[in-house]
C-alpha cells in the first residue's frame, strides 16, 4: 500500500525523527511505498490565513501551492502515519495547522448542501497510525485525556470511512526514559509498521 | 477581576468575532480590568522553533513573547474565544499554548520527577467561547478533544479551585440566524456574571 508519514518536530536530530525513520523502514520492509512529509523541514505555515478562511467556503479552498501539493500526496495515501511529540496533551501547532489547511472541504470531507451532511473525503485511507512521545507518564496522560490521539483516531477517522483501522504507539515519561527504553521503542515501531 | 481575553480567528467579521464583541460587552457591565490579545492581529507565530524546543527546560520565554507571559501572570480570569476546528483549538491558539505556557511561566519541573508543578495560581476562572460546525452528537462521538485540552490539560497549571465555564454553539453549518443571535446573547450574559 502507499503510506504517507507526516513528521512534526522542530529538531532534525530529535527522537521523533529517529522514530519516523524506524517507521519508514518498517513500512518499506512490509512492502509498502513510503512518502514522507517533514512539516518543519518544509517550513509549513501553521495558521490558516484570512484569505484561506474566506476561500474555505468556496469551491476552491486551497490557495497555497504547498498545501495543494500536500493534499495531492494525502489523497494518494492508504496508510497515514503521524509522528510527533505530544505537547499539552495534543498535536504541536504545526501538525494541527496541517490538518486545518490540508484537510479542507473537497479533501478531508465533502459537505452535501442538499442533506446538510458531512461525508468523509479520505475513503482511500485504510489505516491510521499515531506514534507519539509524552513527557508525562501513561496514567497522567489518561487522566488529563489524550486530545491529540482523539483528534487522529476519532475526528480524522470519521473522515476516512468506517473500515479504517487505527494503531497507536506511545512512549510515555520520555524525560525519565532510559536509552534502553528508547531503543526498544524504535524496534517496536519498526516491527509493528512492517506488520501492517 | 483582571480578565485576559484571547481571540483566535483570522476573520474579525466571523461569528467568533461577533462573540468577542459579546464577551467584551458582557465584561463591560461589571467593574473588570480587561486585556485583549488578538493572535491574528498580532501576527503571532504559532510554531515553536528548534531553539525554543532545545531550551524548553529553562524557565522563561524569549523577549518577543514576554508580554504574553506577563499577561498570563497578571490574569485572574482567562477567556478564550475561538472556532473549534478538527475538534480542537485552531493551530494559532494551540501555538500560543505551546510557546507561551512554558517552564517558568505556566509550570516548573522539580528535579527527579516527571509531573509538572503548576505556576498559574493567579488564574481562578477559565471561560471558553467556541463554535462548532458539526452537531453536538458528532462532537460527543469524536470525544471533544479541545474541551479536554482546556478543562483538564491547561487547567491543571492554574489554581486548584479554578472553575471552567463552557459556552459553545454546535451545528454552525446548519443553523439559522435566530440561533446565532441567541448564542451571542448567552455569551454576553455569561460574561456579565463573571
Amino acid at each position: 500500500m502507499r503510506a504517507l508519514v507526516v513528521i512534526a518536530h522542530p529538531c532534525d536530530d530529535s527522537f521523533t525523527h529517529a522514530t519516523a525513520a524506524s517507521a519508514a523502514g518498517g513500512l518499506r520492509r512490509g512492502g509498502h511505498d513510503v512518502d514522507v512529509i517533514d512539516l518543519y523541514a518544509d517550513g509549513f505555515r501553521a495558521a490558516m490565513s484570512y484569505e484561506e478562511r474566506l476561500a474555505y467556503d468556496t469551491d476552491t479552498p486551497i490557495l497555497d501551492p504547498q498545501v495543494a501539493e500536500h493534499a495531492d500526496r494525502l489523497q494518494q495515501a492508504e496508510i497515514l502515519v503521524f509522528v510527533y511529540p505530544t505537547w499539552w496533551a495534543g498535536l504541536p501547532a504545526i501538525l494541527k495547522g496541517w490538518l486545518e489547511r490540508v484537510g479542507v472541504p473537497g479533501v478531508g470531507f465533502t459537505f452535501d448542501a442538499k442533506s446538510g451532511k458531512v461525508k468523509p473525503g479520505l475513503t482511500h485511507v485504510r489505516q491510521i497510525v499515531g506514534i507519539s512521545t509524552y513527557g508525562s507518564p501513561r496514567a497522567y496522560v489518561k487522566l488529563i485525556n489524550d486530545a491529540g490521539r482523539r483528534i487522529l483516531t476519532r475526528s480524522l477517522r470519521m473522515s476516512c470511512g468506517w473500515r479504517v483501522r487505527t494503531k497507536w504507539l506511545a512512549l510515555y515519561a520520555m524525560d525519565t526514559a532510559t536509552h534502553d527504553d528508547r531503543t526498544q521503542f524504535l524496534g517496536k515501531v519498526e516491527r509493528q509498521l512492517a506488520a501492517i | 477581576m483582571r480578565v485576559l481575553v484571547v481571540f483566535s480567528h483570522p476573520n474579525p467579521e466571523s461569528l467568533a468575532g461577533a462573540a468577542l464583541a459579546s464577551v467584551l460587552a458582557g465584561l463591560a457591565r461589571t467593574d473588570h480590568e480587561v486585556r485583549v490579545t488578538d493572535l491574528y492581529a498580532d501576527g503571532f507565530e504559532p510554531v515553536m522553533s528548534a531553539d525554543e524546543r532545545l531550551s524548553h527546560a529553562e524557565p522563561g520565554v524569549g523577549r518577543e513573547l514576554q508580554r504574553y507571559a506577563d499577561d498570563l501572570a497578571w490574569a485572574e480570569a482567562l477567556v478564550l474565544v475561538y472556532p473549534t476546528w478538527w475538534s480542537g483549538q485552531p493551530a494559532m491558539l494551540k501555538g500560543w499554548i505551546d510557546r507561551v505556557w512554558v517552564a517558568g511561566v505556566a509550570w516548573e519541573l522539580p528535579e527527579g520527577t516527571n509531573i509538572l508543578r503548576p505556576l498559574l495560581h493567579n488564574v481562578r476562572r477559565i471561560v471558553v467561547v467556541t463554535t462548532h460546525g458539526s452537531s453536538k452528537l458528532t462532537n460527543a462521538l469524536q470525544g471533544e478533544a479541545g474541551k479536554r485540552t482546556v478543562t483538564r490539560s491547561i487547567r491543571t497549571m492554574c489554581s486548584r479551585r479554578t472553575r471552567t465555564t463552557w459556552c459553545a454553539l454546535y451545528g454552525l453549518d446548519t443553523i439559522d440566524d435566530a440561533k446565532r443571535t441567541a448564542f451571542l446573547d448567552r455569551v454576553e450574559r455569561t460574561l456579565a456574571k463573571l
